[in-house]
């Protein structure tokens, strides 16, 4: 019997047709949307400054977006719906700006305060991914363990969160809080002078090529290792994987607790990058939206990416029409990332299949 | 020489019901070992213990001679123990190499430093496992996502698997729930192939006569106990039968001649999409008349389940027709349905037919509670209700402690009682009857089987879907035979043979056939 | 479908029927302690990091006089309370229904925009009309609001976790815009909208005696007596012999519409000069208002529908097994738009009563404190989806979040610690096996309560 060459992974992975469709589809549809707002804004987003600067700036905002959406992807690949990455990105941008704050004044007396500078920040996203873990950690404990609803699990996770973030907050952070040393710096700052693929490409802190690198390498590690062999097989049917001796749990707390980095990086990336204050609630939805784009790019970490960059692209674009239209009422433009997200959700998941035993707690029997 | 394998006093207990009672077992070497036994008697908590995923309460087991614990299937593989469970463990989206090498990968050696995330070596594994296919005459593809492929096919991996960690012993467990007679027979020949290579194989079902067209040896078990062990030259039908139950079975059902009256439902030319978008229901006609049961024949995959769900609403059909008493419901939902004078008996009674987290009470008026009695107005008559259920129970013999009981406290056989009970309360013109008795012990198939008859003795034209050859030859007065979603042929059941009928499952069609 | 390694052969034990008391106890045992010991943990966080164990009793202290003690406190943990029971309900009916709804925050804020704009805008109206009107239209924009997600989840399988979340941070942003654009009070440089008309105002339980000097006023208030006593009248008959003397639904109804019309007749004459010559709420400064009332009232509805009617039968159908649901002949997606709508109706409730009611300036200004939407639901899984268990949830929630303030004046510990015991009470809550480690109390054979099944995220 005949089999059909593309597995549903490769199936999942790309669009329907020849290679060079999805490419041109991209510039088609970002040319649309170009014109789209310069009508808006009234022809004053010219091609060399405005496009590349919008770009540049939606690579930008996606960071956390696609951070939050790798974390779902190796958590629900393995089975585990971890609504709380909000919570967990939040937790780690207040960590992180902590620990940058206080071990810059500790280490601005031992060296340069451009090197103090670097290593407290290297220290904060290490507490940060730290304690995205200890989350991630309490999730797996808790859906894994004590068989707890995930998605329940994940409104713990999102509550505990907020309440740590805003108790510690107003106690010790609202005040008196010492100069830190500010965010990473932009990593090539000569190189984003080349027109047009400079502002893309180059303008970016550390993080965001961090974020390109980690989706390279999970979709290696979840296609092609024996790791993400056996995570796809705990996510999709647990029993088979089982009956081949492959222990479930401790799969799932490993995915969980692994894919938490990600969610940690992504907080790091509020308060190292974006801005060097915290304010409560700062991720403002972003964890959910990551989620959305990983329900998008149908669990696929380059998928993932795919949606983030929409995401980004959406909120970039109403960064730039505010700029141009300020008699446009702020609001319109904010709520449209959250417009978006919903219209995504709801166009894309008819046909997307997510891991067939995702939030179903494994009974051992 | 040792036995392969030899399980003594194997004592297993799970809340509420002792699954193994000091059960002894023994598979010697290049024997093809037949475990019998009915649902619910414990042949496969014995099995699951002999493949490390249960541990004993009591009792030893030994390899070759060897006293040895297995306390997960990591170490029964690594004993050269393999099994094939009952519903299958590939997992869907992934290849079959994907699927072989799970557990055990190979994985490129350059790269083999990496440990676990080492580049996976998909070629190597291919290449074995297209070795091991032509060696056991085991044809599969290595290539293929295990979503497509055939159930007998899905099979052939499963056996695959066991042999590619070099198993000796293979545990089948009811390997041919999901074939058809002559896919069974390929497989019986494929276990005696592999028996000639040196494996032992103990193969599980509750089929008696089966076990004579195979097996060397035959055990019976019966409520956790070993009953015994015989030789098929030894033995009668009737006899294991018996040894099966603990009573004198009665093998055929009783019924009179049927009186076939007006016509309840007509299907015309039906095509119906399964959840891939394939056709599965590819132009399906037939007839139900009142006092007449059709039997629908057939392996499960071959369109049945649709049909069902298609007829009862649960289902959107593509094109044609389907009529109740004259009225088309090809477009109806499931209550316009069950208003029409149509119960259904589902398929996956913890799915479709109950809701386990409910009382027996709320369960038993499922279908009818929006209207009167049980309703008046928005409000719920909980007095009408009960009193009804109470009935209900006595009637058809459910055994709950009370009707307030959470409907998944009950056995298997109860659970369908409480179904067969709600849909033969009401004034039935059509009964669809799909796997009624699948699982259950025989007492409940029993009576299942009499209230079924009772029903078409009353009038009502019963379609029954049954993956049990046994069970349609018993009850059917016509037999259709469902292949690749069309109806090959309709044969009276007076005169329809097993051989007959096991070709058209096949889908091999005579040259007269009368579609 | 082989049921081998689960079933139970033959019929299980019939459970010993306990007493009422044992009943209360079984429920309860391990909410309380749940409470008491995040209680006990945050403590200890407190001593940690204030260094003295003196702060933990003066913020305890401070609490438990500020939720109860000092003056007017009971009456403002009761204001606080009534939000959160509104909330809670709703959440409720979409648990029952198989549906996180975590969107009643922004059905909440949109409720009470509605109302805010009813109340305003609509003059010359009696209070008779004005008000439930007011509140009707905080019903209807939270219904909608919530009536979205939900027929996205039925058509689309859209999850309603993320788009009522979504739903939220839109209706932030929607309130804000209309509150500082179109709704923006034009007397008043505040940025709020212009204050609700006297009409449409929640009354205070101090200004009721007043009011009821009005024959308008007392017929609302008839009215609304006549119903209580109604409901009144259908639960004496049911659980007690009268239901012997009037058989069948419709001779209870009858006689229970006649009891509420009888005693609704005699309050529209008594009440006022009954109200006028003796009335304990004496304290003007004092904020609780009928809201409390029109809350228990909501929740013995709710309770009504879910366990007395055919819809709640469809409902709960739907959230315990979708599938027999559909075999049933229920249509699921009504019964998921319905069940959304009812959640919304009530967080939109609360949003009404809030603006017509407890905001100084009956008016809604531009303050949002989030975290309502994870609160309710923590304790709607607190109470297990049960509506009385709600009410007194709901109550120890709001006595909490009332006396963090003195807590807060009284030890210094910040009032934002609350999330934290609300945090960890429904970690507890939902993983109580954690209870039993840390306390090492044995398992018992008891169900600790349904769990709540969500659906998948995609797909």
């Amino acid at each position: 019997m005949t089999a059909t060459t593309q597995t549903i992974e490769e199936r999942r992975s790309s669009l329907k047709g020849a290679w060079w469709v999805t490419p041109l589809l991209i510039i088609f549809g970002l040319a649309a949307v170009f014109w789209l707002v310069n009508l808006v804004i009234g022809g004053q987003c010219d091609l060399k400054f405005c496009v590349p600067g919008t770009l540049g700036q939606a690579l930008r905002g996606a960071t956390p977006i696609a951070f939050a959406a790798l974390t779902g992807v190796v958590c629900e690949r393995s089975g585990i719906v971890n609504i709380g990455i909000e919570g967990q990105m939040l937790m780690a941008a207040m960590v992180a700006y902590a620990v940058n704050v206080f071990s810059f004044q500790s280490f601005q007396h031992m060296m340069s305060p451009e090197a103090a500078g670097n290593l407290s920040r290297f220290l904060a996203i290490i507490a940060g991914v730290i304690s995205s873990m200890l989350l991630g950690y309490l999730l797996a404990v808790v859906s894994i363990r004590y068989k707890v609803d995930q998605v329940i699990g994940g409104t713990v996770i999102n509550m505990l969160s907020l309440g740590i973030t805003g108790y510690f907050y107003r106690q010790f952070l609202a005040e008196n809080i010492p100069a830190g040393p500010g965010t990473f710096p932009i990593l090539f700052p000569s190189l984003s002078n080349i027109p047009i693929i400079g502002p893309i490409l180059f303008a970016q802190k550390p993080l965001t090529y961090v974020m390109l690198i980690c989706v390279v390498l999970l979709n290696y590690m979840i296609f092609f290792t024996p790791w993400g062999l056996r995570l796809r097989s705990v996510g999709e049917h647990p029993r088979a994987a089982d009956t081949l001796g492959i222990n479930v749990f401790k799969t799932r707390y490993n995915a969980v607790v692994f894919g938490s980095i990600f969610a940690g990086l992504g907080g790091c990336w509020f308060t190292l990058e974006q801005v060097d204050v915290f304010n409560p609630q700062m991720t403002n939805g972003l964890g959910f939206i990551g989620l959305a784009a990983m329900i998008f790019g149908n669990w696929n970490p380059f998928g993932a990416l795919a949606g983030a960059l929409i995401f980004g692209l959406g909120n970039s674009i109403t960064a730039t029409v505010s700029i141009f239209r300020p008699d446009i009422p702020s609001q319109i433009p904010q709520m449209l990332p959250y417009i978006l997200t919903i219209i995504v959700l709801t166009g894309v998941v008819g046909r997307s299949t997510p891991p067939a035993a995702e939030n179903q707690p494994y009974e051992k029997q | 020489m040792a036995p392969a394998l030899q399980a003594t006093g194997i004592t297993k207990r799970f809340p509420g019901v002792l699954a193994n009672d000091h059960v002894n077992f023994t598979l010697e070497k290049g024997e093809i070992h037949a475990l019998l036994g009915e649902n619910g008697a414990g042949k496969s908590t014995l099995m699951n213990i002999l493949y490390g995923l249960y541990q004993p309460d009591e009792g030893e087991i030994a390899i070759n001679g060897a006293l040895t614990k297995i306390v997960s299937p990591h170490d029964a593989i690594s004993q050269g123990i393999g099994m094939v469970h009952q519903h299958f463990m590939l997992i869907p989206p992934l290849t079959v190499t994907e699927n072989i090498m799970l557990g055990q990968e190979t994985t490129v050696e350059s790269t083999r430093f990496l440990g676990e995330i080492a580049v996976l070596d998909r070629d190597k594994v291919a290449g074995r496992i297209r070795q091991l296919s032509r060696e056991y005459g085991l044809e599969i593809d290595p290539e293929a996502v295990v979503a497509d492929l055939t159930v007998g096919a899905q099979q052939r991996v499963e056996i695959v698997k066991a042999l590619y960690r070099n198993a000796d012993i293979l545990i089948l467990d009811e390997p041919t729930a999901v074939l058809t007679p002559q896919e069974a027979d390929d497989l019986f020949i494929t276990m005696r192939s592999l028996v000639k290579q040196g494996k032992s194989i103990i193969f599980i079902t509750h089929k008696l006569r089966e076990v004579f067209a195979v097996a060397d040896r035959i055990s019976v078990m019966r409520s956790g106990q070993m009953v015994g062990t015989v030789k098929p030259a030894e033995a009668t039908q009737e006899m294991l039968a018996e040894m099966m139950v603990g009573r004198k079975v009665i093998l055929q059902v009783d019924k009179e001649e049927a009186h076939p009256g007006q016509e309840v439902l007509k299907v015309e030319d039906l095509r119906v999409q399964d959840d891939r978008d394939h056709m599965v229901v590819d132009g399906v006609d037939l007839e139900v008349c009142s006092g007449e049961i059709l039997g629908i024949a057939g392996v499960q995959g071959n369109g049945q389940t649709e049909l069902t769900e298609a007829l009862t609403g649960l289902r959107k059909t593509v094109s044609g027709k389907i009529y109740i008493l004259g009225q088309e419901t090809s477009h109806d939902n499931p209550r316009q349905i069950t208003e029409e004078g149509c119960s259904h008996i589902p398929e996956d009674r913890h799915k479709h037919g109950l809701v386990l987290s409910f009382p027996v009470r709320d369960n038993l008026v499922l279908n009818t509670y929006y209207h009167a009695p049980f309703s008046e107005g928005p409000e719920l008559d909980f007095a009408t209700i009960e009193h009804e259920a109470n009935e209900l129970v006595h009637t058809f013999d459910v055994r709950t402690p009370s009707i307030e009981t959470k409907a998944g406290s009950l056995s298997g056989g109860n659970q369908q009682k409480v179904i067969v009970a709600r849909e033969l309360s009401r004034p039935v013109k059509l009964l669809i009857a799909s796997q009624p008795t699948r699982g259950l012990d025989v007492g409940s198939i029993e009576f299942i089987h009499r209230r079924i008859i009772e029903a078409r003795d009353r009038g009502a034209a019963v379609l029954l879907i049954s993956a049990e050859l046994d069970e349609i030859m018993s009850l059917s007065d016509r037999i259709a035979v469902m292949y690749k979603g069309q109806i090959l042929d309709i044969l009276d059941a007076k005169t329809a043979t097993r051989e007959e009928l096991g070709l058209l499952m096949a889908g091999v069609v005579k040259e007269s056939a009368n579609v | 479908m082989s049921d081998t390694t689960t079933a139970l052969p033959g019929p299980v034990a019939a459970p010993k029927k306990k007493n009422r008391l044992q009943q209360i106890v079984d429920v309860l045992w391990m909410p309380t302690l749940a409470v008491l010991t995040s209680f006990l943990i945050i403590g200890i966080v407190i001593w940690i990091t204030s260094g003295s164990l003196e702060t933990v009793f003066k913020a305890y202290n401070g609490m438990i006089r500020g939720a109860l003690i000092k003056e007017r406190g009971l009456s403002e943990s009761l204001v606080a309370t009534v939000p959160y029971i509104f909330l809670s309900l709703g959440v409720a009916v979409g648990f029952k229904t198989g549906l996180f709804n975590i969107g009643v925050e922004g059905q909440f804020y949109i409720g009470s925009v509605a109302a805010a704009f009813v109340g305003q805008a609509i003059t010359g109206l009696p209070a008779l009309i004005h008000l439930p009107l007011a509140i009707l239209a905080g019903a209807a924009g939270g219904a909608i609001w919530a009536g979205i997600p939900g027929f996205l989840k039925a058509k689309t399988g859209a999850h309603e976790v993320i788009t009522t979340i979504m739903m939220n941070y839109i209706s932030f942003r929607l309130v804000e815009l209309l509150v500082s654009g179109p709704l923006k009070d034009k007397h008043s440089t505040a940025v709020q909208t212009a204050p609700s008309q006297p009409s449409a105002w929640v009354w205070t339980l101090y200004s009721i005696p007043e009011r009821l000097k009005d024959p308008l006023n007392a017929l609302g208030v008839a009215l609304f007596v006549a119903f209580i006593f109604y409901m009144i009248g259908r639960w004496l008959i049911s659980s007690t012999t009268l239901k012997q003397r009037f058989v069948g639904a419709r001779q209870q109804n009858l006689a229970s519409l006649i009891f509420g019309g009888v005693i609704g007749l005699i309050s529209f004459f008594v009440l006022p000069l009954l109200t006028s010559a003796w009335w304990p709420f004496q304290d003007k400064y004092d904020r609780l208002h009928i809201g409390l009332i029109l809350a228990i009232v909501a929740a013995v509805v709710v309770w009504w529908l879910l366990w007395k009617t055919s819809l709640g039968f469809e409902l709960r159908t739907v959230g315990a097994n979708t599938n027999a649901a559909r075999y049933a002949g229920i249509n699921i997606t009504r019964s998921i738009i319905t069940s959304m709508a009812i959640s919304g109706a009530l967080a939109g409730i609360a949003g009404a009563i809030e603006v017509l009611g407890v905001s100084a300036c009956h008016c809604l200004p531009m303050f949002f404190s989030s975290g309502y939407g994870f609160e309710s639901i923590a304790i709607a899984l607190m109470a297990k989806n049960d509506p009385f268990g709600i009410l007194a949830a709901a109550f120890l929630w709001g006595a909490i979040r009332n006396g963090a303030d003195l807590m807060e004046l009284n030890s210094g510990v910040s009032k934002y610690i609350i999330s934290l015991i609300q945090a960890l009470a429904l970690l507890f809550v939902s993983a109580p096996e954690l209870l039993r480690t840390i306390w090492r109390i044995p398992a018992s054979k008891g169900t600790e309560g349904e769990a709540v099944q969500s659906t998948r995220l995609g797909g």
